[in-house]
């Protein structure tokens, strides 16, 4: 049994014409980075709406298909549960600030009053997340005055304190500036190291290369390729599907075509490597 | 720090019965002198809550200013047969400034009770006690966050107008040219807002914000000893306000 698991999956919202998606077919494991890329409006945050209850909770709609989490199906799921199972990071960093909360301790606090959880545990719980995040010089500031990097941080920590197994992560860096969208991974990265399941919509490439295990390329509503980062990003298949390929891997194959280059390249390391093998290939 | 103060650290419906007790007091005694002495009262009040400074700038650029208007259009225009001074089709009767007097006494005794009333309760801990009451959290959301959303939507609809002037559109000049100007920023504004709420809904369910459980919350503000004695004093004085009353 898959730990998500879409099956023949088509849905229209009931407002707009057409199916945003059409017969999707997913299955992902537990522990693991998934990206979902593909154009805009191609129904990658669609799937990750689907994933989180929101489709058929929140937006209502035509659903074909069965999606379920744990084997379970998504209409049976109490939104209370999966709040718990699942936390989700939204793109405009200016909405997702409660807007009733003094300072940002409290802002991070939310979630876990809403659960009812025990005054001492959420104060414990918050300190540490803070610590683990590097938010404690923030921790006093009214929400309401962080930029759109620091927004973005303390949401990741509002939605990391109630501890979900499942975190879906909705273009989080696409109104970053570079700094912040570093500083955002960073924390992504901290996540990851935690064995969640991460479900990612990125915009930049090399980001993926770097982070995901798994890449979905999503297009008019389709799955039309996945596979291992590597196998995706490397593939210059991608291309035709409105993605680019990560710079690293654009120049390996500028590179191919003087010479032997037995590997493409995805990321910046292994960049160094290849590139320096084939120097040394070439000196020889 | 806030919490020593004697008036500041009292539990928000305290604040909120004695203000209560100050607004129908007035109407209890007829008197206007009385009216009037809440004023003084509320003001030692701010002074011992150190709200001084913000309570007289409301109180005398909004409530003194309203009350002198009506005072005025009173005492020349209620219906009265002794008249005290007289020009041309305008008098000032005896009756026209007892009612005039009455009348703006009520009005500052229960304007100053108000104003006092907000400026000694943060609305965070007033709506926090409301909750405690029993008051739903969506309730008392709507009231925190439309405080906030406020501030928000006056920043966005900056941005519109600076991207309006860019695009061509006057925004200043006579008033013709500025209600044109409305329609270009309002449409955004409006749209943006509604497709922001969408969002705003989705975070907040994402945070379990209409799960069906009591909420905890780790701010917390507990009455004291003093509540009782201030809510019990409170009693006995609207008690013997009501004797007094009956007894005159």
């Amino acid at each position: 049994m898959s730990y998500i698991e879409m099956k023949g999956i088509s849905y229209k919202y009931p407002v707009g014409d057409g199916k945003v998606l059409k017969d999707v077919n997913l299955s992902l494991e537990k522990g693991k980075v998934y990206a979902l890329i593909g154009a805009n409006g191609s129904g990658k945050t669609t799937i990750c709406n689907l994933i989180r209850g929101f489709i058929p909770h929140f937006f209502k709609g035509d659903l074909d298909g069965e999606m379920l989490i744990e084997g379970k199906d998504i209409r049976e799921w109490e939104m209370g549960d999966l709040a718990q199972k699942m936390g989700y990071i939204f793109q405009n960093p200016f909405t997702q600030i409660s807007g009733t909360k003094d300072t940002v301790f409290e802002e991070i606090a939310f979630g876990l009053e809403n659960l009812r959880v025990e005054v001492p545990v959420i104060k414990e719980r918050v300190t540490e997340i803070i610590k683990l995040f590097g938010l404690e010089p923030l921790q006093n500031k009214d929400p309401q005055q962080l930029s759109g990097g620091q927004r973005q941080r303390v949401s990741l920590a509002s939605v990391m304190v109630m501890d979900p197994e499942i975190l879906i992560i909705d273009e989080p860096t696409s109104q970053l500036d570079p700094q912040a969208t570093e500083e955002v991974f960073k924390i992504i990265n901290i996540m990851k190291q935690k064995g969640k399941t991460i479900i990612l919509v990125e915009h930049k490439i090399e980001l993926i290369a770097e982070y995901a295990d798994w890449v979905i390329l999503v297009e008019d509503g389709k799955v039309v390729m996945e596979g291992k980062t590597k196998d995706i990003l490397s593939d210059i298949k991608t291309v035709n599907h409105g993605v680019m390929l990560p710079q690293y891997a654009l120049l390996g194959y500028e590179m191919r075509k003087t010479g032997r280059l037995n590997e493409i390249p995805i990321t910046e390391s292994e960049a160094i490597t290849v590139f320096n093998n084939w120097i040394v290939g070439k000196e020889e | 720090m806030e919490k020593k103060n004697a008036v500041l650290s009292l539990y928000p419906t305290t604040k909120l019965l004695m203000i209560l007790l100050f607004a129908i007091s007035v109407f209890i005694i007829p008197n206007y002198l009385f009216g009037y002495a809440i004023f003084f009262v509320c003001l030692l009040i701010a002074a011992i809550g150190s709200v001084t400074k913000e309570f007289a700038n409301l109180t005398i650029k909004g409530l003194f200013s309203l009350s002198v208007l009506i005072f005025v259009l009173q005492s020349f225009f209620y219906p009265g047969t002794h008249v005290l001074w007289e020009w041309s089709f305008l008098a000032i009767t005896q009756e026209g400034v007892d009612f005039a007097l009455g009348l703006t006494s009520k009005i500052i005794a229960v304007g100053s009770s108000l104003i006092l009333f907000f400026r000694i309760t943060p609305v965070k801990d007033f709506v926090y006690s409301l909750e405690v009451l029993g008051l739903s959290p969506k309730a008392t959301y709507v009231v925190l966050s439309t405080l906030t959303i406020i501030p928000e939507m006056k920043k966005s609809s900056q941005i519109i107008m600076d991207a309006q002037k860019t695009r061509g559109v006057e925004t200043e000049g006579s008033l013709m040219v500025r209600l044109k100007a409305l329609l270009p920023m309002i449409t955004p504004l409006v749209l943006s807002s509604v497709a922001s709420t969408e969002e705003r809904a989705m975070a907040l369910e994402a945070r379990g914000f209409t799960v069906n459980k009591r909420k905890t919350s780790i701010y917390s503000i507990e009455k004291t000893g003093r509540d009782s004695f201030i809510r019990v004093m409170l009693l006995v004085i609207l008690i013997l306000l009501i004797v007094w009353r009956v007894a005159l």
